[in-house]
Formats: structure tokens, sequence, C-alpha cells
């Protein structure tokens, strides 16, 4: 039997997907379940006087509308909403107090016999406020930011700036060219299809099952007990099928404390499905004001690079990755110097969105690039070579691999980058201007304990079981490929069950870490019921295993096969059948190899082409190849699948993503699918994904996860390819007709 | 209250009728503003029809609606069921993604979806499936153009679309026929069987919904109740309920009405009926003025093509509206009716302030009329949006020219997005009547245009970049039709990858 491991295999979970049948968190039913729609806070700051809901309980069908004033208790300390991936500070208490900390803020949860009376009843509710005055302008406050916090512990570190190394002022003073650049990146939506609901149902003894959308089944079920004081065993999160969530699922968010909080209230199941406009709340990528310096030498190697960044945050939480670290990482440079500060606006808190901080800081650093070489007169991917380096540049170590080198050649060679015509302006194709523009790409390969359960019957099937989420990603069927070639089992005889908090432990679903993780996970306790199985095959009389060490002998075809020897084998039914057992399940939990020695990234080579109309400054972006280093592809299908989303979000981040906020009111203006522009069709032209061989060890499986990397580097390549097309460098994203249609600069 | 109080036929029976899976369902009391989606999901408990926004914005929600072709034959549009009400669908076929699996098997277009991996989280998959499904029934081949057009209202935003692109292109590899051709006929009896030839009167909580099935039951109705909301597609009215939770008390469907859905191409003019659709209009336009069909294309999905009237729109009067300036181009008039007092009216007369018209009470648009391109007329529009399809203007501009030997006899350019009505530039239009045209004639209207328009600066574009874009696209024009080397724009030709 071939391996499923490295094929095109399709999605375990298509039929369902295709058929409608597939259920997602709204859908679940319960007997008497009511319908809850929630109300904003029309202010972004201040406090509630009064809170008026006489209306909308005179309508039919109300049952009830949830306040701060008459909600059940919530729990009354920080502690208790802290959750596995909350950020330091006070973290939103939703329905808590009158206190309002952000505008769209729930203050209110009308509960109705059908959805249409309580979103009805929902517009009817009024709350009186007293208003402070707000700031929700990144601009008016970025020179009042408040800098990260030098890293305590580990987990700061990774998020904090690294330190200084070198001495990059001096560097820079003899640096012969200097490119000095300031780069905007505007707040954008996550906007997954499905919006966010929560089916709250009271089990017939008085648990809450919740089925939820999250990325994170098991956090929301520790976080909700100690919110609403409830013991483990009281509640059960589940999500079974997740329509997209692109990193705003990580942390729990406030439907699923509405719906728990109304089914505990009325003893009855509630659901809680918030609208498109409701989810512009929920948490975004942060706003990021970045400034690069970089000093070069006349030969194309850097001498120095400094890189500051604003980025968004609330008043109550400091949000921040390592927004600015890509810079001194991904090129070989002596000197390097990094701040960051937190603008802190009356929003929500900012939130983790694909590839976070990479997206963003590489961006800047990576049109930062295209600047210098634009003024060294050198190739950029030539420029990118000529600063190539081996070894991480923080901690001086090498990676466990990294092949970003033939990522630029295979990418270059299939985009036909050979032919550029360096001068802007000087390509065409009829009447409109053509652009070429590259950047690299970069992420980190993570790995996190994980723990994994299998049951193997006597007929031949597995049973694959953790509480990660698939979020659309595919996990479920890499799961079942990987457990079907560790087991030796045709695909079919793999079940896999996921997204259920009683599962074995997962941590939250993100950051391209689950695929690594789960598939070692799977590998380790495969490996113990092979050893299970080698040891009931020995105790077969006659058995032409006996003796034979567990490592030298593989699970194939549904045999106990030695390695060295493939006449000697043994039927898995007959070895289990022997013992007279008819299960064998195993519970293993993998913490990732200690492996400090050396940095563990992903690496892309991004190559763009654009058309711009002259005369009206449309873009198109015609092509773009996207090379990528990320270890050993589990399912060229779903990899490629993980690639081509992240390429297009990179195109909708270069030219449409924008949330545009009034801060006369701190509200969102385009909180919609007509103002909030994500990519259609149209925007779609050539994407070519090419994998390039890239052989680890730092796992059993050599994975390192492909949900981030397709989108870093893209906006960067695009508008690298605008200024190769028109002469103009528009800095601030995205890039739109209007900033087009000004003076070459 | 009398709640109906109207001459004519009235279908006092509360019911509508529509065939579901085969088989016809008969429903009373359903609220006239019940969507569809609404209905499905939680009373019929058809959860596979998703809603992503519940305001036509993504697809997630596209269901197919069947009506008659002929005797035997039936033919599948795309809707989005999130703005669709529940009678609206009386005397039509329903399909939803449930549908689609017929004994036991996929549907060519779901093995497609799953063969080319066109699903990740699966949430817009469902509303996919019927796009293609329409795609599949249309006979259509799927160039790439046509599959771009098709799943323009369908939004993914986990797969970057191409794998979906790939399944359409690849769908009838896995059958040519389906379930659906099988029983065609079948299901064309059965709509001609519960087809109703008298208004369907419904009431539900104080509210009214009248659809009457000709022109007199039509207009006797209207003048009965002068402040219904006459619908056509609900595309807007759809938003008012959904999102600003108001409830029209008195509907009155003008989609069932065969005269006002007339497409008559006559020596002089085109007429077409106030209640057409744009998807009714759209081959009969797109042949005689070309760039008409590529806005009528870029206006909307076809989700709410297939259900937006040339009528609305232009009733609606918004200063952005992509119709308006073009039928001002092309010196279009509206046929007026207030029951049998008709008036025709030039439409740059129509237009009287923001958001206001020249309709009167119980008046309506009967038709509009376009005429015909004469020969050596040159007409060109433009579409200016941030993003290519599916969006709203910034501005959007049209222009018609007729020469007379190098001198320009007539020429009419319209305007969206440049003032608070759709508007002519007359300033840029006098400055060229009469003149030779050349790249001095152009520029000088160009300067003349800044004396026509003061556009407002909001979140679409600044004022300054409207001018600009305004100026600039009358250059275009120009360039385009003076046999300019080089002169051309974006649109698809080169993007078929
Ligand atoms: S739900 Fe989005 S178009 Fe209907
Ligand atoms: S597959 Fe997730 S939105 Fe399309």
């Amino acid at each position: 039997m071939a391996p499923y491991i490295g094929t095109a295999t399709s999605r375990v979970d298509g039929l369902a997907k295709v058929t409608g049948t597939a259920k997602y968190a709204a859908e679940y039913n319960a007997p008497g379940l009511a319908h809850a729609s929630m109300v904003g806070a029309t202010i972004a700051k201040g406090r509630i006087t009064r809170i008026d809901t006489t209306a909308a309980l005179r309508v039919d069908g109300v049952i009830t509308v949830l306040t701060h004033e008459n909600r059940p208790p919530l729990a009354d300390n920080d502690q208790a909403y802290n959750d596995d991936v909350a950020p330091e500070g006070t973290p939103f208490r939703p329905l808590y107090d009158g206190r309002i900390i952000f505008n769209g803020q729930p203050i209110a949860l009308v509960v109705a016999n059908t959805l249409e009376a309580a979103r009805f009843a929902a517009s009817l509710v009024r709350a009186d406020y007293l208003t402070e005055p707000h700031v929700t302008d990144i601009h008016t406050k970025r020179d009042r930011g408040l800098a990260v916090k030098d890293p305590i512990t580990p987990l700061d570190a990774l998020f904090a700036p690294p330190k200084q190394r070198g001495a990059p002022g001096p560097a820079l003073d003899g640096a012969d060219v200097r490119h000095d650049g300031e780069y905007y990146v505007p707040i954008e939506h996550h906007n997954p299809m499905e919006p966010f609901a929560s089916t709250a149902v009271v089990e017939s003894d008085g648990r809450l099952t919740i089925y939820d959308k999250t990325q994170g089944v098991q956090n929301v079920q520790r976080y909700l007990c100690s919110v609403l004081g409830l013991k483990q065993d009281d509640v059960r999160v589940i999500s079974t099928f997740v329509g997209g969530a692109f990193g705003v699922g990580l942390r729990p968010q406030f439907q699923a404390v509405l719906a728990a909080l109304a089914a505990r209230a009325l003893g009855r199941s509630v659901r809680v499905v918030l609208t498109r406009q409701q989810m512009y709340v929920l948490g975004y990528r942060p706003a990021m004001i970045q400034r690069i310096v970089v000093g070069a030498n006349a030969n194309g190697t850097l001498n120095a690079i400094t890189h500051d960044a604003v980025t968004v945050t609330s008043q109550h939480e400091n949000y921040y990755r390592q927004e600015t670290g890509w810079s001194g990482l991904l090129y070989s440079c002596a000197n390097a110097k990094y701040a960051h500060r937190l603008a802190k606006l009356d929003l929500p808190t900012a939130c983790d969105m694909r590839g976070p901080s990479a997206a963003t800081g590489v961006y800047a650093l990576e049109c930062a690039m295209d600047e210098l070489a634009a003024a060294l007169k050198i190739d950029p991917v030539e420029l990118r070579l000529r600063c190539y380096s081996d070894r991480d540049q923080h901690d001086n170590r090498p990676y466990s691999s990294k092949a970003l080198r033939e990522c630029y050649h295979q990418g270059a060679e299939a985009f036909g980058w050979h032919t550029r015509n360096p001068e802007p302006r000087a390509m065409r194709d009829g009447s409109e201007l053509v652009g070429w523009g590259m950047a690299s790409g970069v992420w980190d390969a993570f790995q996190a304990a994980i723990t994994v359960r299998i049951r193997l019957s006597a007929n031949g099937h597995a049973e694959v079981a953790c509480a990660t989420s698939d979020i659309g990603t595919g996990t479920a069927t890499v799961m079942t490929q990987v457990a079907a070639d560790m087991l030796g089992l045709p695909l079919d005889s793999v079940s896999v069950l996921l997204g259920d908090s009683t599962l074995p432990a997962s941590p939250v679903e993100g950051g391209s870490w689950i695929a690594a993780s789960v598939s070692n996970g799977i590998a380790a306790t495969a490996d113990a019921i092979r050893k299970e199985l080698l040891r009931l095959a020995a105790l077969m009389p006659d058995s032409s295993l006996s003796g034979t060490e567990a490592d030298d002998v593989g699970l194939v075809d549904g045999m106990l096969v030695s390695r060295r020897d493939n006449a000697r084998a043994v039927s898995i039914a007959d070895a289990m059948r022997h013992s007279a057992v008819d299960q064998i399940e195993r519970e293993i939990t993998t913490n990732p190899i200690e492996d400090a020695a050396r940095a563990h990234n992903t690496h892309s080579a991004v190559f763009a082409e654009v058309k711009v109309d002259e005369q009206l400054g449309v873009i198109r972006v015609t092509r773009v190849v996207s090379a990528i280093a990320a270890g050993r592809i589990v399912n060229t299908k779903t990899a490629t699948s993980q690639i081509l989303g992240g390429v297009v979000w990179g195109i909708g981040m270069a030219l449409h993503e924008e949330t545009a906020i009034d801060h006369r009111f701190g509200r969102v203006m385009n909180a919609n699918f007509a103002e909030y522009h994500v990519p259609v069709h149209a925007d779609v032209h050539n994407i070519k994904v090419i994998f390039v061989d890239e052989a680890d060890d730092s796992n059993p499986l050599g994975i390192k996860g492909v949900g981030e990397i397709g989108i870093v580097g893209v906006a960067a390549a695009i508008a690298n390819a605008v200024h190769h097309a028109t002469g103009k460098r528009v800095r601030d994203l995205p890039i739109t007709l209007d900033k087009l249609l000004g003076k070459p600069s | 209250m009398v709640l109906f109080d109207v001459p004519g036929k009235l279908n006092m029976t509360g019911q509508i009728r529509f065939v579901l899976d085969g088989e016809v369902r008969e429903l009373r009391g359903v609220a006239p503003t019940m969507t569809v989606l609404q209905w499905l999901r939680d009373d019929a408990r058809r959860c596979g029809t998703k809603e992503g926004c519940a305001e036509g914005d993504c697809g997630a929600c596209t269901v197919a609606i069947g009506e008659r072709r002929g005797v035997d034959d039936m033919r599948y549009r795309a809707v989005n069921s999130c703005i669709l009400f529940m009678p609206m669908l009386d005397g039509k076929e329903l399909v939803t993604v449930e549908s689609l699996k017929h004994e036991g098997r996929l549907h060519p277009v779901q093995r497609a979806m799953v063969e080319c991996h066109g699903s990740q989280c699966g949430f817009c998959t469902p509303g996919f499936v019927m796009s293609l499904f329409t795609l599949y029934h249309s006979g259509k081949e799927p160039q790439r153009e046509t599959v771009d057009d098709v799943l323009a209202g369908n939004l993914c935003r986990c797969t970057g679309y191409r794998p979906i692109i790939e399944a359409a292109q690849r769908m009838r590899e896995y059958g040519a026929k389906d379930q659906f051709h099988r029983r065609a006929a079948a299901t064309a009896r059965q709509l001609a069987a519960i087809e109703r030839r008298d208004t369907l009167a419904l009431e539900k909580d104080g509210q009214r919904y009248f659809a009457p099935a000709n022109l007199e039951e039509f207009t006797a109705c209207f003048e009965q109740y002068p402040e219904a909301a006459l619908v056509g597609g609900a595309t807007d009215i759809g938003l008012w309920v959904t999102k600003r939770h108001q409830r029209p008390e008195t509907q009155i469907y003008t989609g069932d009405i065969a005269e006002l859905r007339r497409l008559k191409i006559g020596d002089d003019c085109i007429e077409i009926g106030g209640a057409a659709s744009l998807g009714d209009v759209f081959d009969a336009l797109l042949a005689e003025f070309a760039d008409f069909g590529e806005i009528l294309r870029r206006f909307g999905s076809v989700q709410v093509r297939n259900v937006a009237t040339l009528g609305g729109n232009i009733a609606n009067a918004s200063p952005i509206g992509d119709i308006a300036p073009l039928l001002l181009a092309l010196d279009a008039a509206l046929l007026l009716r207030r029951n049998r007092e008709t008036r025709l009216l030039p439409i740059d007369e129509f237009f009287l302030a923001y958001r206001k018209t020249a309709l009167r009470n119980s008046e309506f648009i009967d038709a509009i009329r376009i005429p015909r391109a004469r020969s050596g007329l040159k007409f060109r529009a433009y579409k200016i949006s941030k993003r290519f399809d599916q969006d709203i203007s910034a501005v959007c501009g049209a222009f018609a020219l007729q020469l007379d030997g190098s001198r320009i006899a007539e020429i009419r350019m319209g305007f969206g997005g440049m003032a608070a009505v759709p508007k002519r530039a007359a300033n840029a239009e006098a400055a060229l009547i009469g003149e030779a045209w050349n790249e001095a004639s152009a520029r000088a209207a160009m300067r003349a245009i800044e004396r026509d328009f003061e556009p407002m600066t909001d979140m679409r574009a600044s004022a300054p970049y409207r001018l600009k874009l305004a100026r600039n696209l009358l250059l275009k024009f120009f360039l385009e039709t003076s046999n300019q080397p080089g002169a051309t724009r974006v649109i698809r030709r080169d993007m078929a990858a």
C-alpha cells in the first residue's frame, strides 16, 4: 500500500460539505430551543445610565432581556476571564456592568421563541449613556504609545521586540546607501464566512453542551467554567465544523458567554448568532505604523536595520506579537534595533489574524528591501541572495532546515523573472503598465504538546481522537492520512473524532502548529499501539515475530511485518484474537522535541505581476508564483489550498481590505461585505504554488505547517510590482486607485 | 381595518404553492416578509443553505428558482434566499443544496467540488454548489469569463477561488444530465397546474401582500394603496426588513405581471417593462450596446441581477446607481403610468433631488424606452470602483457621441457619483457640440467638467479624485473613439487563465 502522507488526498469531510449536511454551531437543535439576539452599545466609551427593555419585552414571543442589571452571577476577578491565549491586561467581561469600553459592546441579549422576534425586539432596546471622550485613531496616538515591556517570561520573549545587536546608529551613518521609509497597514477584519454562533443546550441532567464556533474547544470550556463558576464536568464544548476563523476564534468570544448565561438563567437551550455587523467588534488585525531604516554597502550587503512599530490595541489589554523582529531575523546583518509601542485606543482588543505580525511586519521589510534594491541598482532577487543568511540572526544558531534559496530560484524560474526590465514603467501590455515585484516570506514552525488517543479494533478499524478543531484547514483529513499510514490501514478504516472538549487535550488551532503537533502525536500513539501488537504477536505459538525488536516491525496492510524480512509477518487481527483482545487503546501526550540549538521556520518567495490602467489607476494582480519551503507536505491538496487562500488574502491586503472607523463615534463604518472588500473571483487570476523540497528532522515526520506562510510577503510583492509598473511607491495599504493617480514619486 | 379592499379577482386562500423536491408544497399563514432563508432554516430544518450576511452580499444563501419554459421544459436561476420573501416562491420550483443528491449519488456539481477541493471550511460551499447548479443547467460553456460571472456573487474566504473555478470547468465530466433534466417535463406540468391567474392576497400581523397577475389588477391595487411598497426583486426592500426591521404595511409584488416584464425591440427603440429584471434584459442590451452589458455584469451578482429590476433601480434614484448614467447618455425616456393615464418623460427630467423623483402618487414606471443605436453612434460606459466586481462605484460615467463628418453633432454624458442625483455634464457637452473631435476639444471639455460637478468626499473616494476620474473618463472615451494607438481598457479580454 502506497503511503497517504505526501499525496493529494481529497478531504474526508468533502461529502458532508457539498451536500449541506455538515453542521455548524448555529445548526444544532434542542427541544424548546430559544433564539437570542444581541444588542450593541452605540457609544465608544462611558457608562450606561439607564437601559429600557420594556418595548422589547412587549414583543410577542420575547421571553426575557438580559442586561448587566438582571444577569445571573458572573465571576468578579480578572483571573477568571483569562483564557489560554489572552494577552496581558484586564479581559473584557460581557454584560458585567454598565461600563462601555468599545462601540458595539454587548449591552443586552434579547431571548425569544423565534429569531425574528428576538432580532426585532433587539432593535427596540434603548440605552442612555454618560459618554466620556474616546480616541480610536492610531494617528492621534502615534507619539504617545506605550512601549512594549521588556520580556519577563519566555512567552513574553516570543512577542516582545528582540534585543538590539551591534551598533546600528554608527553603522547606518557609515552605510553607502540608506533607505528610510514609513509604511502603514490599516485595521483589517477576518470576516470568516460563517457568523459567530453558539448554541447552548441544557441537557436533561442540567449540564450544558455548547456548540460553539471556536478554534479551541477546551480553551472555551475552561473559560466558561471559570466565568460562570461551574465545575469542569458541567460544561462540554463541541465544535465539529468551523466555517473559517483565521484567528478570531482563538479566544473565547462573547457570544458563547451570552448563550451559556441565558441558558443558565432560563433553564432552557438558547442559541446566539451574531450578525455580520456585530462580528466587527470581535477582534481585528491591529493597524500598524512602521518605520524601517536600512543601511547597505554598495555591494548589496546589509550593515544595519532598524524597525520601529506602533500597533493598535485596546485600553484594557496589551495585544502585540513580534511585529518588528522579523526584520532582524531574515537577512544577514550585524546591526539591528527594534522598538514597538502600543497605541491604546477605545476599541476591542486586537487579535491574531492570519500570519499575525509577519503579514504586516514583513510587508514593510520587503518593501524596504525593494526600495533598497532600486537605490543600489541591484536586482531584487539578487539583493536577497547577497543578504542570505543560513543562521538565525537573533540567536546566531543554525536552522533545522531552510530552503529559501531554492524558493528564490524555483520561484524566479517559474515566473520568468530573468526577462524583467528593471526600469519602472518600462513594461507594457497594450495600454496597460505591467509591473513585476517579489518578496520573501517567513513564519515560525511551532509545535505544541498534544494528546492523542487511538483505539484499534480487531476488525481493523481505528478511531483517532484529539480535541483539536478543524477550522477548515483540513486537520481531520491530515489526521486520517497520518493514522492510516502509521497503522497500515486504508483511509476508510480510520475515523477521526475532534472538536470536542471531552477528547484528549489539544492546544487551540492556530499559528500553523496543529498539523505538525497532531501528526507527530498520532505517530507516537501509533507507535505504542504497534508495540502492544508486537507483544501480542509474540505470544502466538510459533510466532514468526518472536524476538523481534519494536523498531524492526512496521504496520502494513493490516499486518505486522518485519522490516528486515517481510516474509515474517502476522496479521493484526490474528494477533489480537489470539489473546482475545477486541480493542487496543492508547492515549499519549507528545511534547515537542527540545531543539533550542536550532531555529525552526518556514519560508517563501513570492513573485507577483500586476497590470495597471494608466488613466484610471485600476490594478489587477494577473499572476502570482508562491514558492514555499515548509518541510514535509502531508497533503498536497489541502496544503496547496492553504497557500492559494493565503495568497488571495495577500491580494486583499494589498488592494482592498481596510476597516474604516468613524472616529467621531468610534464605530466601524463598513461593517458589511458590500463595503469591506474581501477579494472576489474576478480578482483572482493565475496563481502557482510550488513546494520546494525541504528535509527537516526536528520532528519524526518533518512537518512544519502551512496555514500562515501563504499570506506573508504577498502584499509586499504586489506593492513592489505596482511600483515597478507605475514608478509610484504607495506605502500605505491598501493601494487604492486614488493613491495611484497622483504624480510619480 | 379592511385588509383587502381591492376590485378584481383576489385569491384569498392565503396559501402559497411551490414545488420542492418533486412535490407541491402548500403553505398557509406565512408572513409576507418571511425570507426563504428563514423558512428553510427555521421551519423546514434544511440548514444546508447558509446565512453569511443576510444582505445579499455573500451568496452563502444561494438557492435555485425553477420556472417553466414552455410546456415541458424548465429554467433555473440563482437567487439570494436571504432577501427573497416566501410569497415570491408562489408558482415556482425551489431547489436547495439538499435537493441535489439523487439515489444516493452526488450530483455532478458536488462531485466536481469534492474532487477539485473546492471546499475548505465548507460554509460557502452550498451557495457555490447552487450557483454552479444553475450554470450546469444553463447549457453555457464554462469559459473562465462565464464562470467568473456566475460566481461573482459568491464569496469564499478560504479557498482562494481557483479550486472552485476548476470545479466549474470540470463538472460536466461527472455527468451531462441530472435528475432535473430528466423530470423537467413533469415539473413543468406541476408548475402549470399551480399557476395563478388572479391576484394573490396575503395578510399576517397587519402586513398585506398582493401579487397581481396582470397590469389591470395591479393598477387597481396600486390606486387603492398608493402608499404600498412596490416590490420587484426585493433586493432593496429585503434589506429594510432584515436590517432595519421595518415592516412595510402593504407590498405589491410586480414580478408576476407579464406586461411589466416586457422586452420589445422596435425599429426606433428598445422598450423594457418597469418590472423586467436585469437578467431578463441583459442579453438584448449587451447585443445593442456592448458597454451596457458590461456595466450590468458588474452591477451586481447574477443572484441580484436575476431579481433586481431596471425600473426599481431608476425609481430608487440613488446618486450612485450605475444604470441611470447610461440611460442619460443614451437619451432614454420613461413611460410613466397612473391607472390608464400615461406620460412620457425624458430621463433627465426624472431625477429632481437627492432620492426624489418626478413620480406622482400612484404613478409607476411602466416602461423604459431606449433609442436604438444609430449607425455611427459611439457609446462607452465606465464604472470605477475599488474592487473590480461587486462593488459600489466611486464614479460611473457614460458617453454617447454622434459625429457629423468630423464635427460633433450630438454628445451626451451621464455621470453617477458626482452629484446628489445622476446627472448630465451640461457644460462639457456644450463645449463640444459643433467642434471637431480631437484632443484639444476633449481637453477643453475636461476643463468644462469641473464646472459641471461639485462631488462629495466620502469613504469611497475624495472629491478631487472623483473630479479627476470624471475628467480622465472623458479622456479615455476620446482615446477609445478616435483610433488612437494603444487606446484600450481594463476589461477581461486577457483574463482567462
Ligand atoms: S446570506 Fe449573504 S447573500 Fe444571503
Ligand atoms: S471554504 Fe471557507 S469560505 Fe469558502
